[in-house]
């Protein structure tokens, strides 16, 4: 086993290693054939190759060079519009060595700009197209202002189907010459829900234990990673102990770092399980579904997350007087 | 059930009233010369800033000396009437089960009238004819009005205590609740409070009811400018507030940070809105006032603002329809800030790991944390070898990999291996 993080480690290179989304990454072929690239807008959940795609249509086209050709900016951390255009601008406008005659700006998260920001954004784009081509990456594109979402040939990206998810894992598998049983597989696919990243670090985590991954190695691992208890959080706002609820949110929160989208993931999955009333898991669902797309907006995790357990305080107590 | 600790650790015999010595030394002698009959000046003024302990050193003074106390508030005495209606108390030659007695007139500074007419003249007559001690409390002695009063009384001045003795009284109070405190925290309170005792009190209590430890970042937050009064009127009017302009009225009344509040009134919902269907509605309100913070934030379109504001007041107001109010509710301070506030060194530690991890990993260091850093515990805690090989492939330092380990022997372990 090696001793780094696999989900870098056995990140595709080259377009031709991408398991999945077969019609962007022929398109992308396309691009690198004609030696040419419009600005793209790279939109889609986590884990499914948006980066990776974006690194490996640079690599494809400038060879092994291409760092030299390419900069990553995170539009999260790269804090302000002006942080983001100064280094933008000095890298935009300095022309590319090479035949290829741009560079490429990848900025990743760009959904977290201000609307400011990418106003700001969409000029320089305009001003040094000649010399420099944008990838932006985003979760969602709605949030990227029009004018920029005109001028980007868009791309959507798709969870990974079982599959192409079970033929990237069995390279890892036996690269790294680790035991996976099928339920392994099976649960890993369950609590990634096609999201490769999220895949791939429950495999390794699974796997530094040492022995044969079986469903059970895999939900322990996943449930000691996100420590704080969903199930448990849910049964006490159902029995009406709101407030006690919310203290685990917090905790999950605020002292694990939990992300607010794998709690609601998680919560989803237990509504489901649980031994609600079939009619009320639907009418929960679009509750969740309703949350879910506010965090993905960027709303704030807790307050929200919070909305929902009252909700379910809500149900608890109308399944009490047997509505 | 609540008791305001402010009655709960009263003090009370003068032994353990905080500071101001001198006056209360002033105020005993004062009252044993009435065992040699009655003394020149029947009335003892005692005056001072609010929660300086002038109440409570009459009372235990009382208590000490075994005397019946006769207490009575500004409500009780704002006019001439309301006086007289008592005055025949301090007149009567014994007590009934003939005890020794004291009159108290506290909150003076709330009577009308000067020596002429009204309260003040009133009060002035009861004082030439008393048979037993009377006291006066107020904030100001030299108030124009109380000059000819003056002249009745022996003036007492109550001074503010030191910080140290505030500090020592919070300590006592917190000694008798358990709570470990801070002495850096319990400083705090004290000088915010400006020396007032009871502030001070009541700052504790709001600050560390319920819990073990009261630590400085969980005090330090409070900023002098959202002051507890200032936000709980705010919060009674929402909570309270029978229409939509009622509870929206409630920001413009005060200057409260609207971040600040939206904490406030989320914290203090579940405790106000205790009907489960009210609960739901009121959290969905604040819910959407937090979507329309995330539109501003998106499109920096201030008008915005004031959907927020909607949402957060009357939404919330709007909610209760089965609560019923029941009887006094305290309001809580967020609790959410003093998560933060305590677990700021952990995020601090988180972030900069987030940084390690975005150099290497190609997502940023916010992501970094919350989905690749528990995958990343995990093999701390089962693979010391494998946690030494990502330890130096991130280039973590000693610290890093002792808070991801969690216990110092995994971390020796892990380091052990960092040679290899």
């Amino acid at each position: 086993m090696s001793y780094e993080m696999w989900a870098e480690k056995y990140r595709p290179k080259f377009l031709k290693e991408m398991v999945n989304q077969k019609e962007i990454v022929e398109r992308l072929k396309s691009f690198v054939k004609a030696r040419n690239i419009p600005h793209c807008i790279f939109a889609g959940p986590p884990g499914t190759g948006k980066t990776t795609g974006a690194l490996c249509l640079a690599h494809d086209l400038y060879g092994e060079g291409y760092r030299e050709h390419l900069m990553e900016l995170n539009a999260s951390d790269e804090r302000g519009i002006n942080v983001v255009r100064e280094t933008v601008k000095t890298f935009a406008r300095t022309r590319s060595i090479g035949e290829i005659p741009f560079k490429i700006m990848i900025l990743d998260e760009a959904d977290n700009m201000t609307r400011d920001a990418q106003q700001a954004l969409r000029r320089t784009m305009e001003r040094f197209t000649e010399t420099c081509r944008f990838i932006l990456i985003c979760n969602y594109s709605g949030k990227i202002i029009e004018p920029i979402q005109s001028r980007c040939a868009p791309f959507r990206f798709t969870y990974l189907s079982r599959e192409d998810q079970h033929a990237y894992l069995q390279r890892v598998i036996q690269k790294e010459n680790v035991k996976v049983l099928d339920a392994g597989l099976t649960a890993i696919f369950e609590v990634s829900g096609g999201d490769l990243r999220r895949a791939v670090n429950a495999l390794q985590a699974a796997a530094s234990a040492g022995k044969p991954i079986d469903g059970e190695t895999v939900y322990s691992v996943v449930g000691r990673a996100n420590p704080a208890d969903v199930r448990e959080m849910i049964i006490l706002a159902m029995k009406g102990d709101f407030v006690g609820s919310r203290d685990k949110l917090r905790e999950m929160i605020l002292k694990y770092g939990l992300a607010g989208s794998d709690i609601i993931r998680q919560i989803h999955i237990e509504i489901f399980r649980s031994d609600v009333p079939e009619r009320w898991k639907i009418r929960l669902a679009d509750t969740i579904g309703e949350i879910d797309f506010r965090l993905i907006q960027g709303a704030d995790e807790e307050v929200q997350l919070s909305a929902l357990l009252a909700r379910l305080t809500e149900a608890g107590y109308e399944l009490k007087r047997g509505v | 059930m609540y008791a305001a600790w402010t009655v709960k650790h009263k003090p009370r015999t003068l032994s353990e009233v905080v500071g101001n010595e001198e006056a209360i030394r002033e105020l005993i002698s004062w009252i044993n010369s009435w065992n040699k009959g009655v003394p020149k000046k029947r009335a003892a003024f005692l005056y001072g800033p609010p929660g300086v302990g002038k109440t409570v050193a009459v009372e235990a003074l009382a208590y000490d000396l075994k005397m019946e106390l006769v207490e009575k508030n500004a409500s009780d005495y704002r006019t001439a009437e309301a006086v007289q209606r008592f005055a025949g108390l301090a007149s009567q030659y014994t007590t009934l089960f003939g005890g020794k007695r004291v009159i108290l007139l506290d909150e003076l500074d709330g009577i009308t009238g000067t020596a002429d007419r009204g309260g003040v003249r009133a009060v002035i007559e009861t004082i030439k004819t008393a048979r037993f001690p009377v006291v006066l409390i107020a904030n100001h002695a030299y108030d124009p009005r109380f000059s000819t009063l003056r002249r009745y009384c022996l003036l007492v001045e109550f001074k503010k205590p030191t910080i140290f003795q505030v500090i020592k009284r919070l300590k006592k109070v917190c000694a008798s609740e358990g709570i470990m405190a801070d002495e850096r925290a319990l400083r705090l309170i004290a000088e915010r409070s400006g020396r007032d005792v009871r502030s001070a009190i009541n700052d504790l209590q709001a600050l560390a009811q319920g819990r073990s430890r009261l630590t400085y970042e969980d005090v330090a937050w409070l900023s002098e400018r959202d002051r507890k009064e200032v936000i709980f009127n705010v919060l009674r009017t929402i909570f309270y507030a029978k229409d939509c302009v009622e509870a929206k009225r409630a920001i413009d009344a005060a200057d409260v940070d609207p971040d600040m509040l939206f904490q406030w009134v989320y914290e203090n919902i579940p405790y106000q809105l205790t009907d489960a269907r009210d609960l739901a509605m009121a959290m969905e309100a604040l819910a959407k006032a937090d979507v329309y913070r995330g539109r501003i934030r998106a499109t920096q379109n201030w008008k915005l603002l004031r959907y927020v504001l909607d949402l957060m007041t009357a939404g919330v107001a709007m909610s209760r329809r089965r609560s019923k109010p029941s009887g006094w509710v305290p309001f809580r301070f967020p609790e959410r800030i003093r998560w933060l506030a305590r677990t700021k060194q952990q995020r601090q530690m988180q972030r900069l790991i987030g940084m390690k991890i975005r150099r290497r990993m190609h997502v940023s260091s916010v992501r970094a944390v919350k989905e690749i850093l528990p995958y990343i515990r995990v093999i701390f805690e089962d693979n010391a070898e494998m946690a030494a090989g990502i330890a130096k492939w991130l280039d973590l330092d000693e610290g890093m990999i002792g808070y991801i380990a969690g216990s110092k022997g995994r971390a020796k372990a892990i380091v052990r291996n960092l040679g290899s």
